[in-house]
């Protein structure tokens, strides 16, 4: 199974982690529980990345942006798979993915975990800026940034500092780190997601895998956007979070000869910035009266996301089977969200999802 | 079409009153602005203004003294005669989408607003469930009650 | 003016013509393919396909009146059958079908790209091995020229191709057991979750004892199989049917990967699962329900042409001789536009395959293929007796697929000596087919009842989610008098003909609905549900048995008019699925099955289309 994800992987999207670097050129994960936190942390990356993603693509009003709808659809569902692929991971190797805790939801606006504090990310609905913004979470590593776990300049050196211990810890460690429960593990009966598939991760190529496929499918690769060349009836090429954000950005697809560099060349898309709900930034349960209509519509949403957290978190560790109660209360947000942002708060703007953890 | 804000606050406040929907739940469809310029399409503005009169009356009492409120509702406003139906017509928009000229007359006459009033009728929600080929509720979810939340739990299944 | 010649010509782009496209180009065979409907719903570029699709939603949405052909644009030079138009007195000739009774045909069709199976529900029952012989086994109607283990192998082509989520191990009842299917075999994905509200009835009704006309039978309840995406079964094991030229067969072949799910023409992102929308019938949002063009789009491309708004109009015979030399359509620019275009389409060989309605008419309109006399004859479908009422605990209808869950006990047994077998899908949707739900409920306690603010909204949720229907499509037999026919009289925009209409229900069918109705009663009784089912006299479709009367309505099974057969005096194609008069004409689809059984006829005439897909490429082979 794992052979045929590799074979998907490497013929739609080149490797971005370097190979060739050496223990001592980069910042490194001194111990094993160290390494455990770590994938805590990415875990906890990945999913702070899908509030103010959601929140942009829930403020696009039905029946406009078809394009930028469906492009920032499949990034969220992607960030999905990658937060379940890196509690894969982190269950693999002994550890226990914390997914309900109240650490766990970011208050926002923030910076993502462990990062360098360059990058302030809120909930807002799409505008340029947004966008701006998501591009800034994916952009790919400069070619030659070692790989980081700590004040990491982008997610990709996060990820290869990750990687490299752990083939270090495989390595030094007396019977191997991969003693998980393989019965913790989630793959794609449990989880369905367009471009990328959810696996098992056993060993240590399964790890480094799954930690390819996040990164390729987020940053992409370094020398080119496209890897495909065959087609049958209009069958679309998928491409990296960071290239399908800067379509949206610049309003124009990517061509076959485009360079990653190069803003995209290609047709136009009709993007109508104007066609989203006027959100107020940020919101929060905070900025209402307790029992206020909207402070109950505001409760409301919070704990059904927690309700949904508290599916992930039972899915992830032990029970695969409550992941599909995950999906309804997915939906349910979705249209939670919405409804919000078509409530009257404040100065012309509308309320909004605030993605607060509440018990 | 000018919008008055009393009036408009008036709708919304009397067509939660009617429909059992609290104003937010209504405000979360998005319809408000189209309910309301579809009556003023088609109600002249001076049966409005009178409706909207014994409307605020009605919220008024509803307030101290929502058993006569509901009694004065039934007598003033949900009569075949009162006020050409324009209640009913209130109710039947929110809950179904449609506009129906003639309540009392042929039921079928009745038009649909456009499509975003279909997708928020509300007599799905009211009826623990969503509009036919809008707001799905996600694989699996009919194997299961629909989702509930009150202030302490969200609840699924059995 | 002509056209190149092709090696196959095929009229219809609905789940036949998509078949038989696929599987011809990519033996490497070249199409010309004429649609009716418009170029837009023929989109194979992501962007525009996915906003044409949007627009039928916006149009199911933005209408007031919602029936089955509702999302699709109305073109008056390639009309569809409108159920709206039915009326209890015939004879009428309101809209394109004329009804010259005595009662009225109750089903329709789609002409558009996909053909029905964009408004289809999808569910997909194989026949059952009796209903293939109902004239040895109950003195019924005729017996196929083929048998059900003829079609096995044809039907797991049919199966793989849709997308079949289902559970064959579940699958007994009367002759239905696991010896219907191969060794082994599964269904490409686990069955679609069947609802809570079917929980709630199997409570009750699973194993129950009914009695009908002094025999005992058993009740069971068991998953639907359905062409709807759902989880992939680990244990399927095949890839995709292909042309075996050394052994002129066509063989599926293996796979040992996961099966991939094929989701919305335009993005795989969308549709890998059924999401609940509940609006099968008639259009799902996400395209998670199979529809055709999902298998056009696998043609090969340099292999076929397809042309659209193009309206076959007459099949031409060569001079002198008996063969098809071609197929005059006429374009259109404007679909309500009297103005055309006239063209003749050439092949080697030629296949209409654009429902049993249209292909019927299309030959009588060209006076071929009927030495028989049995063109536009046998027109049948499956009547539907629906009956409903209030469940004492909320079921929460509404929600999730048509249909998850079936009773299977009535599809076979002596009675049908005597009266017609049923299958009885326990239904997801409500009062919404009988009576309008739950706008009526609205409307009658808002209007009528005066009722307001909470006290409406609780009335509302206290009764509407208890509202259950209880369904049973009642197999009609082959009657001659039952046919399309044509008339002068009747023509279309374009000059075509339109269908004339004779049909009747004859006592077989209503004892069957006397007999279903006792079993609904028994089964209501043992559930505690409350009856709401009333049967009007000014309903069409009205008909009195045994001083009662009951309602039918139409499944949309439209099947029976070009029948297979084994002899050219009684039959209009062979077993082969070729016309007898005509070495060259191919006849694909619902039209070509002799009897319908109780199972939807899209599976069936599918693995037939497999089939005749066969027959046709050993031809084209034999003759290059």
């Amino acid at each position: 199974m794992n052979a045929i994800i590799q074979q998907r992987s490497a013929r739609k999207r080149h490797k971005l982690v370097r190979k060739d670097i050496s223990y001592s050129e980069c910042g490194t994960i001194p111990t094993l529980e160290g390494l455990r936190h770590h994938l805590q942390t990415a875990i906890e990356i990945e999913h702070a990345t899908l509030p103010p993603y959601l929140t942009a693509l829930y403020s696009i009003k039905e029946g406009s942006n078809a394009f930028a709808y469906q492009a920032i659809q499949s990034v969220a569902m992607e960030e999905m798979l990658h937060m379940i692929l890196a509690c894969n991971i982190l269950n693999a190797i002994g550890g226990h993915p914390a997914i309900n805790k109240e650490h766990f939801v970011p208050a926002y606006p923030g910076y993502l975990p462990h990062s360098d504090d360059a990058l302030l990310v809120g909930l807002a609905k799409m505008t340029p800026e947004t966008i701006e913004t998501f591009l800034n979470i994916e952009q790919p590593a400069a070619s030659g940034a070692p790989p980081q776990p700590n004040h990491w300049h982008t997610i990709g050196q996060f990820y290869e500092a990750i990687d490299y211990a752990l083939s270090h810890f495989e390595h030094v460690t007396e019977g191997g780190i991969f003693t998980g429960d393989e019965s913790y593990q989630l793959d794609e009966n449990d989880y369905y997601s367009g471009g990328g598939k959810l696996f098992k991760v056993r060993n240590l190529a399964d790890a480094k895998l799954a930690i390819e496929e996040i990164i390729s499918q987020g940053e992409g690769m370094n020398d080119g956007i496209f890897d495909s060349d065959h087609r049958l009836f209009g069958e679309e090429v998928d491409i990296a979070h960071y290239f399908k954000f800067n379509e949206i950005y610049i309003g124009r697809r990517y061509t076959l000869t485009d360079t990653p560099e190069a803003p995209p060349s290609g047709a136009r898309v009709d993007i109508q910035w104007d066609e989203v709900y006027n959100m107020h930034p940020n919101p929060s349960i905070k900025n209402y009266p307790q029992g206020s209509p909207l402070w109950q519509q505001t409760n409301d949403f919070n704990k059904t996301y927690m309700a949904m957290l508290d599916s992930i978190h039972c899915a992830v560790n032990g029970k695969p089977e409550a992941l599909k109660r995950a999906v309804p209360l997915m939906f349910d947000i979705k249209y939670k969200a919405i409804a919000l942002m078509k409530t009257p708060y404040k100065d012309g703007k509308t309320a909004g999802p605030s993605f607060e953890y509440v018990r | 079409m000018t919008t008055s804000n009393k009036e408009f606050d008036s709708f919304l406040a009397i067509s939660a009153w009617l429909t059992g929907f609290e104003a937010i739940e209504l405000q979360g469809t998005g319809m408000t602005s189209v309910y309301f310029s579809t009556l003023q399409k088609n109600i002249t503005g001076a049966n409005l203004e009178v409706f909207f009169a014994e409307a605020r009356s009605v919220l008024l009492t509803a307030e101290k003294d929502p058993v006569a409120a509901k009694a004065r509702t039934l007598s003033h406003l949900m009569q075949n005669s009162s006020f050409n139906n324009l209640a009913k017509q209130i109710i039947l928009m929110w809950y179904i989408g449609q506009w129906f000229p003639e309540p009392a007359g042929d039921a079928r006459n009745s038009t649909q607003i456009n499509a975003q009033s279909y997708v928020e009728s509300l007599m799905w929600p009211a009826a623990d469930t969503h509009p036919p080929g809008a707001k799905q509720p996600g694989f699996g979810s009919w194997a299961e009650r629909p989702i509930k939340v009150d202030t302490f739990n969200v609840t699924m299944g059995k | 003016m002509s056209e190149n010649e092709y090696d196959v010509v095929v009229v219809g782009s609905g789940i036949a013509g998509a078949v038989l496209a696929k599987v011809l180009t990519q033996a490497g065979k070249t199409v010309l393919m004429l649609e009716a409907g418009l170029q837009a719903g023929m989109a194979l570029k992501p962007e525009e396909d996915h906003a044409n699709y949007q627009s039928y939603l916006e149009r199911f949405y933005a209408s007031t009146i919602k029936a089955t052909n509702t999302p699709y644009p109305e073109l008056k030079d390639a009309l569809s059958i409108n159920v709206l138009d039915i009326d209890a007195h015939t004879p009428y000739e309101t809209g394109y079908m004329v009804q010259l009774g005595p009662l009225p045909f109750a089903s329709d069709c789609l002409r558009a790209p996909g053909g029905t199976t964009m408004h289809w529900l999808g569910n997909v029952p194989r026949m059952l091995p009796n209903d293939f012989q109902m004239k040895t086994r109950y003195d019924q109607g005729v017996d196929w020229p083929i048998s059900y283990a003829d079609l096995v192998p044809y039907y797991e082509m049919a199966e793989n191709e849709i997308g079949v989520a289902g559970d064959v191990t579940s699958q007994q009842g009367p002759d239905m057991n696991h010896t219907n299917y191969s060794r082994d075999y599964v269904f490409p994905m686990l069955k679609i979750p069947q609802s809570y509200q079917d929980q709630v009835w199997m409570k009750n009704t699973d194993g129950l004892d009914v009695f009908l006309y002094g025999k005992q039978y058993t009740v069971s309840c068991i998953s639907m199989p359905q062409g709807r995406n759902s989880t992939p079964n680990d244990h399927y094991r095949y890839g995709t049917t292909v042309w075996d030229r050394a052994s002129q067969s066509l063989k599926l072949t293996n796979n040992n990967e996961h099966y991939e799910v094929v989701g919305a023409t335009w993005s795989g992102y969308t549709g890998e699962r059924c999401e609940g929308n509940a609006s099968c019938v008639p259009i799902c949002p996400v395209q998670a329900k199979y529809n055709a063009l999902k298998t056009l789009k696998k043609s090969d491309p340099d292999k076929i042409k397809i042309i659209t708004q193009a309206v076959a109009s007459q099949v031409l015979i060569e001079e002198g001789g008996s063969d098809v030399c071609g197929i005059m359509y006429k374009s259109y620019t404007d679909p309500n536009s009297i103005e055309y275009t006239g063209h003749i389409a050439k092949g080697k060989i030629y296949i209409l395959a654009c429902s049993a309605i249209e292909n019927a008419k299309l030959l009588l309109a060209s006076n071929v293929a009927n030495t028989s006399d049995q063109v536009g004859r046998n027109l049948m479908d499956h009547l539907v007796l629906l009956t409903w009422g209030l469940l004492p605990e909320k079921g929460y209808p509404y929600r999730g697929p048509g249909c998850t869950t079936y009773i299977p006990t009535f599809r076979d047994g002596d009675f049908r000596k005597d009266f017609a077998a049923w299958i009885s899908p326990i239904d997801n949707w409500g009062w919404s087919w009988p009576t309008f739900a739950p706008g009526s409920d609205v409307t009658e306690a808002v209007i009528n009842k005066g009722m307001f603010g909470k006290d409406l909204r609780a009335t509302l949720n206290a009764n509407v989610p208890r509202q259950t229907l209880l369904h049973f499509e009642c197999e009609q037999p082959p009657c001659p008098e039952n046919r399309i026919t044509i008339s002068a009289k009747y023509k279309d925009r374009l000059d075509n003909y339109r269908p004339v209409i004779q049909y009747d229900a004859s006592n077989y069918m209503r004892k069957s609905f006397q007999a279903a109705k006792k079993v609904s009663d028994q089964i209501f009784a043992a559930n505690s549900i409350e009856n709401f089912t009333v049967y009007s006299p000014s309903e069409p479709d009205y008909v009195t048995y045994d001083g009662q009367g009951y309602t039918f309505r139409g499944a949309g099974h439209i099947v029976g008019t070009h029948r297979m057969g084994t002899r050219a005096d009684n039959s209009v194609v062979d077993k082969n699925q070729r016309t007898w008069d005509h070495k060259n004409l191919y006849l694909i689809g619902c039209g070509n099955m002799p009897t319908l059984g109780t199972s939807n006829p899209t599976l069936t005439m599918t693995a037939l289309t497999y089939q005749a897909a066969e027959s046709i490429l050993k031809q084209l082979e034999s003759i290059t």
